[in-house]
């Protein structure tokens, strides 16, 4: 009976937490599996749509790191075990473009008014609502209030600023490495040259076709404005991915950078930031004058295979429950939330800033993703200080080139 | 044992590594001559997507889109490209170019020759992950053993302790293992803590090639020593005791002992741990993901999983890991010549 206790009052604990939506009322009947990258807010939602499972209903969730290798496989397997998939817009377009994904239009239509589904949640390729979005994400500007007031230093609007600013701090405030970023050679560092090489002007592909056009003048002071921007930054920098970038800001090491505005609210956790309340948010800074600035828009969402063996109805329902409204009331924080009811706070600030300067969406043409890899392969050896600019830039393009060959995107 | 028993009970084995050996091994080598990809065709797409508060972008672009049949189904190209993926993968043109340049024999042409090659990603692939078996495997071998007699010179009290926490790096997931290590020697965690504690100045462990190789060997180590252990830790307990005592009675010393009578009886051991080893090591992956995403380090095992989803190119990452499959068969060829050799001899 001693052991029960305990038992019985975490249970109860636990259906106390599962039931601050109301409960899950959906009609059919089947299995719905889920797949999906993990972090706070993907939990959260998950959470909700496990709420449906009962009577003939069973969903069960899957949420990894590994998500998008899965769901490329899931996608192109003869029938996906899974009913709904969580995309971005670095994701859907090959699977779009492939034909992969399944029309929601009906859906929408028919459960529209039951889910207040808003069109600013709906992605939709010509008239086709692919997606349902839920989150915009972007990296933009972090800063530590305290040390930049201190030192008399406004907040960096620009990348020529930030850069004084870092020569400043290190000079007079002693910290040698200033600057933090998503600078993890792969996926990480290719995504800031995206960021930079669009807010610097640059084009990937030569207009309306998937002809490489990222081996130019642009591209090369792109790569000038990055190798600078390292060496205000921990000579780790290379191989510290977006966790540890996170971490040295929650450790007070450094005072500046680039960073996903979904790690926002780790920064005011006491549990893990020793800088709770210390830091302060921002658009992305510019990269030339006059420029955009210098960051992506990215979506969050989840669409339905077109090879699921299932119900593809069942499995929207659940996706709907998973992104009711009660959901984003009781989870306001943990994410910049595409419905009208959420509240944006101090975490949103930064996407925002940079959305209303015009920050371009991260592009979505299947081929993006092939010359991001091709990118993030190359790059790195030029800030490592081991080959040129040209010849990175010339290396990437060739890989590039094969890749959309094999893919039947290049002639 | 007359054959037709002998056939009935080699049956089973054969035909489990027909099914699971065999069969996929042909399947990837019929994939891997092949190419394979949904057909595509520009086509004029308006996008529309949220951007914050409301706010959506419409975008009206050419995109590659599916090339549907009659039936709304996209047509899937599937064409015969012999050995296409595999010139692909060596990166035979531009090992061609780095030829070239070979010809303009300046002082330091080999060094430059070698780095050139290197660059190119199944090359330099190839690369790490010889250095990382020349690496590991003497150091796996030496270390299991040194262990493997300190625990057999313990009382029997403690041995099962000991070999529980021997084991235990072994028995770790190895990317659970790996990103351990790397959390341990960031900017400002526990290794680096320790040092400044003892008045070192702060080392950048993730700063170059150098320390980020030296620390997936260390990885390495700790991952696979207690294989080595526990393997030759059972061997030490088959002992044969009246030689030992045979060449105490001859005042053998103990370095005497261990070089001509334990050493020569677990031979076959050594030999089965190195060739395990080095068949586990040319796959090193964990590690490489972990640390080093192919600017410092790479392996042949990385470089198939990044053709497969990063390119999602099926074909070409058959084509990778046959390559693979290739380059252990002639690592051990060595190894397997030697124990064959023993065996004849025996």
């Amino acid at each position: 009976m001693k052991r029960l206790l305990p038992m019985a009052a975490g249970l109860v604990a636990l259906l106390g937490a599962a039931s601050a939506y109301a409960a899950c009322s959906i009609s059919g009947s089947g299995d719905v599996s889920t797949l999906s990258n993990a972090f706070p807010v993907l939990e959260a939602i998950a959470g909700a749509m496990r709420e449906c499972t009962g009577g003939p209903v069973k969903v069960t969730t899957k949420l990894t790191t590994e998500n998008s290798a899965e769901t490329t496989q899931a996608l192109k397997a003869a029938k996906s075990p899974y009913g709904l998939v969580a995309l971005t817009n670095g994701t859907i377009t090959p699977a779009q473009a492939a034909g992969q994904l399944r029309p929601l239009n009906d859906f929408v239509a028919k459960y529209k008014a039951k889910y207040n589904i808003e069109d600013g949640m709906l992605i939709k390729f010509g008239n086709d609502v692919m997606a349902i979005a839920f989150q915009v994400n972007a990296q933009h500007l972090f800063y530590r209030k305290d040390i930049l007031d201190a030192a008399g230093i406004a907040p960096p609007a620009s990348y020529d600023e930030m850069l004084a600013a870092a020569e400043k701090l290190k000079a007079t405030a002693g910290i040698e490495f200033p600057i933090s970023g998503t600078y993890k050679s792969g996926w990480n560092l290719a995504e800031e040259f995206v960021n930079n090489y669009l807010g610097m002007g640059g084009a990937f592909f030569k207009d309306g076709t998937a002809e490489p056009a990222f081996n130019n003048a642009l591209a090369i002071k792109t790569l000038d404005v990055m190798k600078r921007l390292v060496g205000y930054m921990s000579p780790n920098a290379l191989a510290l991915d977006t966790g540890a970038s996170a971490q040295q800001f929650m450790q007070g090491q450094v005072a500046m950078g680039n960073m996903w505005a979904s790690r926002a609210a780790n920064m005011d956790d006491p549990a893990q930031s020793k800088v709770v309340g210390k830091i302060a948010f921002a658009a992305a800074p510019i990269i030339t004058p006059g420029g955009k600035p210098a960051t992506t828009l990215w979506w969050d969402g989840w669409a339905i295979p077109k090879n699921f063996d299932g119900d593809p109805e069942l499995a929207f329902q659940v996706m709907m429950e998973g992104l009711k409204e009660d959901v984003v009331r009781a989870n306001n924080d943990v994410a910049i939330w595409t419905r009208s009811v959420y509240k944006p706070g101090r975490f949103a600030i930064g996407t925002a800033a940079s959305a209303r300067a015009g920050a371009p969406p991260y592009p979505m043409v299947p081929q993006q993703s092939l010359a991001h890899d091709a990118i993030g392969e190359h790059i790195g050896a030029f800030l490592a200080g081991q080959a040129s600019a040209e010849k990175v830039l010339a290396d990437a393009t060739a890989s590039y080139i094969a890749a959309a060959k094999a893919k039947g995107l290049l002639k | 044992m007359n054959r037709r028993s002998f056939a009935g009970f080699v049956a089973p084995s054969v035909l489990a590594m027909l099914l699971l050996i065999l069969l996929p091994l042909l399947g990837t080598a019929w994939l891997s001559l092949h190419e394979s990809y949904v057909k595509t065709e520009l086509a004029e797409v308006q996008t529309s997507v949220p951007l914050f508060g409301g706010m959506s972008r419409v975008e009206v672009r050419r995109v590659p889109q599916a090339v549907r049949d009659a039936a709304g189904i996209p047509v899937r190209v599937w064409n015969f490209v012999g050995l296409d993926n595999y010139a692909n993968v060596l990166s035979l043109d531009r090992l061609r170019q780095a030829l070239v340049t070979l010809s303009d024999a300046t002082p330091g042409w080999g060094w430059q020759f070698y780095r050139d090659v290197t660059s190119i990603e199944f090359w330099g692939a190839l690369e790490f992950s010889l250095l990382y078996i020349a690496a590991t495997t003497p150091c796996v071998l030496l270390l299991g053993f040194a262990i493997a007699l300190a625990v057999d010179a313990t009382s029997r009290r403690v041995r099962g302790a000991l070999i529980f926490a021997s084991l235990l790096p072994f028995i770790i997931t190895p990317v659970v293992g790996a990103l351990s290590i790397y959390w341990l020697f960031l900017d400002n965690a526990v290794v680096n803590a320790a040092l400044q504690g003892l008045g070192f100045a702060k080392f950048y462990f993730l700063s170059g090639a150098v320390p980020i190789r030296a620390l997936i060997v260390l990885y390495g180590v700790w991952h696979a020593t207690p294989f080595a252990f526990v393997v030759l830790y059972a061997g030490l307990q088959t002992l044969p005791q009246d030689a030992l005592e045979a060449a105490l009675v001859d005042g053998a010393t103990a370095w005497q002992r261990l070089r001509f009578v334990i050493v020569p009886h677990l031979a076959p051991l050594f030999a089965f741990v190195g060739l395990i080893h080095v068949m586990d090591a040319y796959r090193v992956f964990e590690p490489v993901l972990v640390f080093g995403s192919n600017l410092y380090a790479n392996s042949l095992q990385y470089m198939t999983y990044r053709i497969l989803n990063s390119e999602d190119n099926y074909s070409k990452a058959a084509a990778a890991s046959l390559l693979t499959v290739l380059g252990i068969v002639v690592l051990l060829i060595p190894i397997l010549r030697r124990l064959w050799r023993e065996r004849q001899a025996a």
